[in-house]
């Protein structure tokens, strides 16, 4: 590719070209090229290409479309049922892409589906508990149910749970109370429930018995 | 603005008012007005008659949908061209390849063109064949419909800046295959003029 430029004042001659072409230049701008092509051999041979150019590109259509044909269907257009219109534009813009959002919409609705009949045939019981569903501690050897005092702290209350060997497996519940089981049920201590009775910042300690 | 747009776009303004009313004469002083110079736009973008046809009234139609939401920041011959940029666009993308086809080309050339003219249509043609559509958008607009570098970057929907670069890289292009093309021209015709 040849370099458009050759001397020093030439990029701003040939900037200039087509807006002097145009008549938008200012008779400045026109008479500065003027003396610039009048010296410069390569911008002058640009010049009169560009005239030519516009010459060319001034040459009415090639592609012959006869205008009273068109605007005869076009008057037609306004004339035909308003509802028309926009279906037609919006089936050319977005036609596939509506499409493609339906097919997945579908294809997500058929996996919910299949998911949904696969876990309900298996039956399996679930691994986890939601906050809302009762707490299975009946069945919990050994299960205690706490108020600690309000004023316990938490290192505290780690402390006591920690020499006891016990965890919290519930709660707290709407009256404070929470549910402890020992760590191990194994191993678990028989006077647990004294201890806890009779330690510093319990309120209350009860065997849990079914319903509290 | 040329001195020479100002009573233009003056009518423009007017023709646009009315057919905001629903005035259908209007449409139709504005169509006959703009058929031409649209013709020769679009002929850039595609060959085919019948999808510049459409172009010309999908941009029509839309014209006298918004006609009056025209809020006069750019002259009427710009928003218009806008419209059929879009337009132009938007059917090349419907049509594909098909849409840039000249299948009957041999046809088209019109038998009262003058053999300059037909040579300069030519050489043009061979030209523009080398630049990209934004490119041959932009050199139709300015050296075809002599809008300013700010009437085509709105038209276009881009900077300034990009019209700028995309104006000079064809310049470059058609600097550097025009004058090649011009003297294949000029050979072929010397050899015509030496057949007896």
């Amino acid at each position: 590719m040849l370099a458009p430029y050759f001397g020093q004042d030439c990029p701003r001659a040939w900037e200039m070209m087509p807006w002097v072409l145009q008549n938008r230049a200012t008779r400045k701008q026109t008479d500065w090229l003027a003396s610039h092509l009048a010296q410069c051999e390569a911008c002058r041979v640009e010049f009169e290409q560009q005239k030519r150019l516009k010459q060319a590109m001034s040459l009415p259509s090639d592609v012959k479309v006869d205008a009273e044909a068109g605007l005869q269907q076009l008057l037609g257009r306004l004339d035909a049922p308003a509802v028309e219109e926009p279906n037609r534009t919006r089936v050319g813009a977005g036609g596939w892409l509506t499409r493609a959002l339906v097919a997945a919409v579908l294809i997500q609705a058929i996996g919910i589906g299949a998911l949904g009949l696969k876990m309900w045939s298996a039956g399996d019981p679930v691994g986890y508990r939601t906050l809302s569903q009762e707490e299975a501690t009946t069945a919990t050897p050994g299960a205690i149910r706490v108020v600690p005092d309000a004023s316990m702290t938490m290192a505290e209350w780690n402390a006591l749970l920690h020499s006891l060997q016990l965890q919290v497996v519930g709660g707290p519940n709407e009256v404070g109370a929470y549910t402890l089981a020992p760590v191990n049920a194994k191993a678990s201590k028989p006077n647990t429930l004294q201890q806890l009775r009779a330690a510093r910042g319990i309120r209350l300690a009860e065997p849990v018995t079914g319903a509290p | 603005m040329n001195d020479a747009d100002i009573p233009a776009d003056a009518t423009d303004r007017v023709l646009l008012q009315r057919m905001s009313t629903g005035d259908r004469a209007a449409l139709a002083t504005l169509y006959r007005s703009y058929h031409g110079r649209l013709c020769r736009f679009l002929s850039r973008l595609s060959r085919r008659p019948d999808i510049i046809e459409e172009v010309i009234n999908d941009c029509f139609w839309i014209a006298w949908q918004k006609a009056a939401d025209f809020r006069g920041d750019s002259r009427v011959s710009t928003w218009i061209m806008g419209i059929a940029y879009r337009c132009g666009l938007k059917a090349l993308r419907q049509h594909g390849e098909e849409a840039v086809e000249d299948s009957i080309a041999e046809e088209r050339a019109p038998a009262d063109d003058p053999d300059e003219d037909r040579e300069l249509r030519d050489w043009l043609s061979k030209g523009l064949e080398r630049l990209s559509t934004d490119q041959r958008v932009v050199v139709e607009l300015v050296y075809g419909e002599g809008h300013t570098l700010d009437d085509v970057a709105t038209i276009m929907q881009c900077p300034v800046g990009t019209v700028k670069a995309r104006l000079f890289h064809a310049r470059v292009k058609l600097r550097n295959v025009l004058p090649a093309l011009a003297e294949g021209s000029v050979a072929v015709k010397e050899r015509k003029d030496q057949v007896p």
